[in-house]
């Protein structure tokens, strides 16, 4: 705890100081998030960039060249996580309508864009940048297509400021094989989709309007006009799907319609059809371990060891944490990588599913995602191993060079009724 | 006296006979003149002269199964007055009789359907309303539960229907005992006679059982809403029949009181849904009682080491479930193991349990088609059951139990004339056709057979053709192929040529009687069109004489000579029914996915090298031993140890032992209903009702190392229901899981969820909708529980005597104040789900006003806030460790909370509320490290020690150390780390899990999905009935579930 008060601290101060000052995080383990780790790595920073990322045991530090040298040996390095398929931001309490923000009326709606209403100031994005999550897409839920997503990080005074890439990609759902009714404590049996193809061909026929009009029109389509870019290859085209029929069937979809960035979102029984996947250069944002298994037969741990299961399969992936309770439980996505890590990858493959491996199927590689020079210097300090929730202690923070609060509303109180029994 | 006919049969065949021939032939069958006295009707005005009836009708040349021990291969019966008046190989026939010589054809006696609703209208249900309705809407002197309906009276409402009835008639059936099948009570079934009969005639039996479910039926009152509040509704309502009966005279007229008392010594028929209501149904026929019959799901066999000693008859269905469409491999391989065993396995459901000795009735239920009945029993019968338990199941059986048998249930001499006549015995040939049903002496024609076999080769001659015609075909549905040739002349060639080809035409036949009609399309020489014959067919000569129309609209007359006579396949051999009592597969326990083969046994173990995490003293000990034997912990530490004979050593090098998890909040391993939201305190429900034992998470949570959970009720009222903990105890039965002995426990719950905040702008009609009426619920049931104590501690102070002599008599009882008494008598703990200070401060002081402590705030996010003030009343917490923000109460929710009220001395516990994360708790626990900055040993304890200290079982759990039960878990690392994995979970000495049996346990799954999905692809290929996959989806109970139950 003194530590974390003393990092605070220094938060603080050097919160107030000029961005262009040259910062040094020395002799930390850096894990670099493309897999490699630096044992006592130096990572510099000025401005807003990583200037200097060197081995500490091969590389002299000229003190002279940095206002600021922060001794971090012993401590873990990390770059900024990512949690993609968030509804951070897009809502505040579940259960009170009034703050939900994430799912609009109709089917079809590409031009609806998330950013807009992303929160800035959202009281729970305070817990979650204080494990180690920075970074997040801001997504749209709901209808066929539920509008067009946003990546930002977690410091920023408003949205703009906040915006890492603006309208990175749609959210197409695909339509399930199985239906259910019900809510999520009392599904009602699930059914095959009679639909199934029904809705498959509304799809298409929506996509090759689409792709029409963005070959040129004359007339302006608020919808259409929105599906431009995917077409041009410059957003991204995000499958919400699941099932094994569905992913072959998406597949097909994407090469029929020759969608240059198709990326899909759950994946659940990709593991199954790893080789055509590969083959189709289609990357799984997969939904992380902390899920009961989809079917009463699978096995206990099949959740747990989709990630390796994917690795070992070829595919690309990273990890998100969709699902019930998505928005708070996004500050344990540190730990659905450390799942991952129990049951097959390596720690330095996990810390890359929730960072360098997200950012590059973000498609927003080349500004963050690792610590690496020339990117963003948004990263963190973690006491111990990150991935583990015992040793998972963030004690600096830095977003775009900028160190970030690592209080809020939850520690207040804790320091508050803390303060309270001491004096008693 | 009437002269009497001697009629004599010879047998020839069947050794059955021949050993009987001796016995029969000098025993003579009587006519009893005396019987039709007992079906003598009372004089009804006629319109005109009373209907003229035969005096017998004499069935000869049958063979008559008579009772399921006993089939006269060839003998005789006779009918009078609706009763059999004689049944033997050799009867006397009264005068003037009509004979039916039914040449060698079969009589089954009437089978007799437990379960139905034949007759009785459908109970109408109520409009949906949006808003709940909490009370009874039903006017009269009724009670307070539009659910129980006892009064009802199935004869009252039954009206004969002769289009349902021949439903039932066609597969056999003869007699149903029908009833309103809606509601827990549904009152009193009669037995009728199925046909089209007079509605005067037709009730044989008007008060005919007593029928019951858990199922809530059409009422909208939301109480109950689920199973357990049906379970508790039905003790209730009996406590309330009793206390009416001993108190009628100061009591108002109840009509549905009155009922029960009135019901309860006739057979009481339980319906249940699953083979684990059975022993649900079975505990309040304990309480009570009670023999009820149950009318079981099929699914029986599943538990039948459970059922061995079974005394009462069950009721079973034969609708085996269809295969699934399986061509579609994208569907199939989402077919759970469940599914795919109870398909293999249910046909054998009525062999199994025989084989265990136990009766059963059985049923149509589920069944529209006769054939799909027949086929289904046939089935059974191929899977092992006996023919004279086949026969038993349909006839003697429900006799019995609907106390029926002097009338019913096989065909001897004063019982009725129910009975159906089939072309040969459907109890040895699958292609038996039912012919006719006789009920209560009245013929029912189902399948006439044909006066004539029309069958053969003809040669039809017109005035001036002849043609071949071949008719095959069923006698009743013969079927015709006319030969027809025609001249081709070809002018092409020199000299012309010509050519006869010939055609052969369908011809549609149709057969009344010896008329029959064909109709065939010519073309020939000397007619182009449709050709219609009629004629009659003389059987004896085997030949048609008629009129025709040709083509041409001429009429003729036209015969037909037959050529050939038909031959009769001889297929039968295929068609006999071959039992072979060697079953498909065996069950699993439980059945299904990872179920075991059998149960594994307790042995001594000892666990050598491991880091024991003691949660004693001794805290963290490197390099230390635990020996389990007998089901306990026997050794802990790392002194001198002697190895047990026989026992199982297991090297722990490496890893870390512990004793299992307790969750102290989970909602798994229930049926039907996490929540009694019906009312605002339903103290009165139990989750130890309604625990199902065959829900996958449990077998998911052990692999994550729980072995102890408190099953809550949920949090949709103020007092909720009571408790079950169990031990996740995988494969064994519910009642094995309860821990004995377990302490009481009950969920109180405060906030959003019991003011309904959540739930909707209808859900505004329960009392309380505000914290403030909250707290007065709370005063209410107690100061209630209080008088009601009061009342029984004065009546128990009388003597005998004293009571007799001031005429005092027992106060009612009430289920719902006397487990609220038990809290106020420190007898039944509190688990209370709470978020918010201000209420939880609340519930401290009205417990201590009322004189008792609220042992566990569960949730209790805001228990740090007032942390102080919860060790000052002794409370615990169990908590989540890092929820928050779902809703609006918890706002102020913080991961540290279970570190500073640790810090205050406050025991806390951290748990799931949520299948999936009671399957890592482990992980939750080692939150509390980096929230709030626990000691290990100390978060280890978080899932461990202090739930079971809160749950008052500390004595037996939660540490390691000699002589507590040994539920034991091994870790593959630090169990706090997320690189844990259980190696093997323990429960009281049995090891229930670990990593080599269940990876065996996936390669034999894998095995056997794919040998049964092939069986389905077969019975797919071959055009049985299939359906289409429903997946099943897992219930997930969550504090605030509401609804599903009481179905």
């Amino acid at each position: 705890m003194r530590y974390l008060l003393a990092f605070i601290i220094i938060a603080l101060v050097t919160y107030s100081l000029q961005a262009q000052d040259r910062i040094l995080l020395s002799k930390a383990t850096v894990h670099i998030g493309n897999g490699k780790v630096i044992q006592q790595g130096l990572v510099g920073i000025e401005g807003d960039e990583i200037v200097l990322v060197e081995n500490g045991l091969a590389y002299t530090v000229d003190k002279a060249k940095w206002d600021t040298i922060i001794d971090l040996k012993g401590k873990h390095l990390y770059p900024g996580f990512f949690a993609p398929n968030s509804t951070l931001g897009l809502t505040e309490v579940d259960a009170v309508r009034a703050t939900r923000d994430f799912d609009e009326v109709g089917k079809f709606n590409p031009h609806v864009r998330s950013l807009i209403a992303f929160n800035a100031e959202s009281k729970v994005i305070s817990t979650v940048k204080t494990n180690g999550v920075l970074y997040a897409q801001a997504t749209p839920q709901g209808g066929v297509i539920s509008g067009t997503s946003s990546i930002v990080h977690m410091e920023g005074w408003n949205w703009e400021d906040a915006a890492v890439k603006v309208d990175d990609g749609v959210h197409l759902n695909w339509p399930e094989t199985l239906q259910g009714g019900g809510w999520w404590a009392e599904p009602a049996p699930k059914k095959a989709n009679e639909k199934y193809g029904e809705q498959k061909k509304e799809i298409n026929d929506f996509f090759k309007a689409a792709k029409a009009y963005s070959e040129g029109s004359e007339e302006f389509d608020g919808r259409y006009e929105a599906m431009k870019n995917i077409f041009e290859g410059e957003q991204r085209l995000y499958i919400h799907a699941n099932e094994l029929k569905a992913l072959l069937d998406i597949i097909e979809f994407c090469s029929e319609f020759k969608i240059k960035f198709p990326v899909i979102i759950g994946g659940y029984d990709a593991y199954m059809i790893t080789r055509q996947l590969k083959d189709a250069g289609i990357p799984i944002v997969l939904k992380g371990g902390h899920t009961l298994p989809e079917n009463e037969d699978d096995p206990v741990d099949l959740p747990y060891r989709l990630p390796k299961l994917l690795l070992d399969g070829g595919v690309k992936f990273c990890l998100q944490n969709s699902g019930r309770m998505e928005t708070m439980n996004s500050r344990n996505l540190p730990f659905l990588a450390g799942s991952a890590m129990a049951y097959g990858l390596t720690e330095e493959e996990a810390v890359r599913a929730v960072s360098l491996s997200t950012a590059e199927i973000l498609g927003v590689d080349k500004v963050t995602g690792s610590i690496e020079v020339g990117k963003k210097a948004t990263l963190f300090v973690s006491d111990g191993n990150a991935l583990e929730m015992k040793t998972n202690n963030v004690s600096l923070g830095m977003i775009n060079g900028k160190f970030i609060e690592l209080t809020n509303h939850q520690t207040e109180l804790y320091w508050k009724y803390k303060n309270k029994y001491d004096k008693q | 006296m009437r002269s009497i006919l001697i009629e004599l049969v010879i047998f020839r065949d069947s050794k059955y006979t021949l050993d009987m021939k001796l016995n029969y032939l000098l025993i003579l069958s009587f006519v009893l003149l005396l019987s039709s006295t007992a079906n003598s009707q009372l004089p009804i005005p006629e319109n005109g002269l009373k209907p003229s009836t035969p005096s017998a009708v004499v069935f000869r040349n049958a063979k008559i199964i008579v009772s399921p021990e006993e089939t006269i291969q060839k003998g005789s019966m006779v009918i009078q007055d609706g009763r059999i008046t004689a049944v033997g190989m050799l009867v006397r026939i009264p005068k003037g009789a009509i004979v039916i010589d039914l040449e060698g054809r079969t009589i089954v006696p009437a089978f007799i359907e437990s379960y139905s609703s034949v007759g009785v209208p459908e109970p109408n249900k109520a409009k949906w309303e949006p808003r709940p309705q909490l009370d009874s809407k039903k006017e009269g002197a009724f009670y307070w539960n539009e659910s129980i309906k006892p009064e009802v009276n199935a004869a009252e409402h039954f009206k004969v229907d002769a289009k349902a009835s021949k439903q039932l008639q066609e597969m056999g059936f003869g007699i149903a005992i029908t009833h309103v099948p809606d509601g827990i009570m549904r009152g009193t079934g009669a037995a009728v006679a199925l046909g089209d009969l007079d509605n005067r005639r037709a009730i044989i039996k008007s008060e005919s059982g007593a029928f019951f479910s858990f199922e809530k039926g059409n009422s909208r009152q939301t109480y109950p809403s689920s199973q357990m509040g049906s379970i508790a509704l039905f003790r209730q309502a009996m406590l309330d029949a009793q206390y009416y009966i001993e108190n009628k005279d100061c009591n108002p007229k109840n009509l549905s009181l009155e009922a029960i008392n009135n019901q309860l010594d006739r057979p009481l028929i339980f319906k249940v849904k699953d083979k684990l209501e059975i022993f649900r149904a079975q505990k309040i026929a304990e309480e009570f009682n009670l023999g009820f019959t149950i009318f079981g799901s099929g699914n029986e066999y599943e538990r039948i080491n459970e059922l061995q000693n079974w005394k009462n008859k069950l009721i079973i269905p034969i609708d085996f479930p269809e295969a699934y469409d399986v061509q579609d491999p994208y569907v199939s391989r989402q077919i759970p193991m469940s599914d795919l065993k109870n398909w293999e396995l249910a046909p054998s459901n009525p062999y199994l349990l025989r084989k265990h000795n136990i009766d059963f009735a059985l049923s149509s239920k589920g069944h529209k088609k006769a054939d799909e009945f027949w086929k289904h029993l046939h089935k059974a019968m191929e899977r092992g059951l006996s023919r004279e338990d086949a026969i038993a199941a349909l006839t003697k059986i429900p006799a019995d139990i609907f106390q029926l048998s002097d009338e019913l249930g096989t065909l001897e001499e004063g019982k009725l004339a129910s009975f159906s006549i089939f072309d040969k015995d459907p109890f040895k040939y699958k292609d038996a056709e039912i012919q006719e049903s006789w009920s209560i002496g009245k013929q029912h024609v189902l399948n006439a057979p044909a006066e004539v076999d029309i069958r053969g080769k003809f040669r039809i001659t017109l005035a001036d053709i002849s043609y071949v015609i071949s008719i095959d075909g069923t006698k009743e549905k013969p079927k015709g192929k006319v030969e027809t040739f025609k001249t081709k002349i070809d002018s092409t060639t020199t000299p012309i040529t010509t050519s006869i080809d010939t055609n052969n035409v369908k011809a549609n036949i149709s057969l009344e009687g010896s008329d029959a009609s064909i109709h065939f399309n010519i073309d020939d020489d000397v007619y182009q069109g449709a050709m219609t014959l009629h004629g009659k067919f003389n059987n004896k000569v085997g030949a048609f004489l008629g009129q025709g129309q040709t083509p041409d609209g001429e009429w003729i007359s036209w015969a037909g000579i037959r050529l050939e006579k038909h031959e009769e396949k001889k297929d039968e051999e295929s068609n006999i029914i071959v039992s072979d009592t060697i079953q498909p597969s065996n069950p699993w326990f439980p059945n299904m996915a990872y179920g075991w083969d059998s149960l594994p046994e307790k042995q001594t173990y000892v666990l050598r090298n491991g880091t024991l995490w003691t949660n004693e003293a001794k805290g963290i000990v490197k390099k230390g031993t635990v020996i389990i034997k007998d089901g306990k912990i026997d050794f802990v530490g790392t002194g001198n140890f002697t190895i047990p004979a026989g026992a199982v050593e297991i090297d722990c090098e490496g890893m870390h032992i512990t004793t299992g998890i307790i969750d102290e909040h989970s909602h798994i391993a229930i049926s039907k209903g996490v929540n009694e939201g019906g009312q605002a305190v339903s103290a009165e429900v139990s989750i130890a009702d309604v625990v199902r034992s065959d829900d996958i998470n449990i077998y998911r949570q052990l692999s994550g190392g729980v072995t102890t959970s408190q099953l809550l009720h949920g949090s949709a009222n103020p007092i909720g229901g009571q408790s079950a903990i169990i031990k996740l105890k995988w494969g064994y039965s519910p009642n094995e899981m309860l821990v004995d002995n377990s302490p009481k426990f009950i969920k109180f719950a405060l906030g959003e969820n019991v003011k309904q905040s959540n739930w909707g702008d209808f859900n505004r009609v329960r009392f309380p909708q505000t914290r403030m009426g909250v707290e007065q619920v709370f005063y209410d049931a107690f100061l209630r529980a209080k008088k009601y104590h009061e009342e029984w501690e004065e009546y128990n102070s009388l003597s005998e005597k004293q009571r007799k002599k001031k005429e005092v008599k027992a106060p009612a009882r009430d289920l719902e104040l006397e487990a609220v008494w038990e809290v106020m008598n420190s007898e039944r703990f509190i688990s209370c789900h709470s978020y918010v200070q201000s209420e939880i401060n609340m519930l401290m002081h009205v417990a201590d006003s009322m004189g008792f402590t609220v042992n566990t705030f569960t949730h209790i996010l805001e228990g740090y806030k007032v942390a102080d003030k919860m060790r000052e009343h002794g409370a615990g917490g169990s908590t989540f460790s890092d929820w928050w923000a779902y809703k609006y109460e918890v706002n102020d929710a913080i991961p540290y909370n279970a570190s500073l009220m640790n810090e205050q001395g406050v025991t806390v516990a951290i748990n799931s509320d949520d299948a999936e994360m009671g399957r890592r708790l482990n992980q939750e626990a080692a939150k509390a490290i980096k929230y709030g900055g626990m000691t290990e040993e100390e978060a280890w304890k978080m899932v461990t020690l202090n739930p079971a200290k809160l749950l008052h079982l500390d004595d037996r759990m939660g540490s390691l150390k000699a002589g507590k039960d040994a539920d034991i878990v091994i870790w593959s690392t630090n169990p706090l780390s997320i690189n844990a994995r259980v190696l093997r979970a323990f429960i009281d000495g049995e090891q229930l899990y670990d990593i080599e049996t269940d990876e065996e346990k996936r390669v034999r799954l894998k095995e056997e999905k794919a040998r049964i999905i092939n069986a389905m692809l077969d019975s797919n290929k071959k055009g049985d009935p299939k359906k289409t996959f429903v997946k099943k989806q897992e219930k997930h109970w969550h504090c605030d579930t509401v609804g599903e139950s009481a179905e």
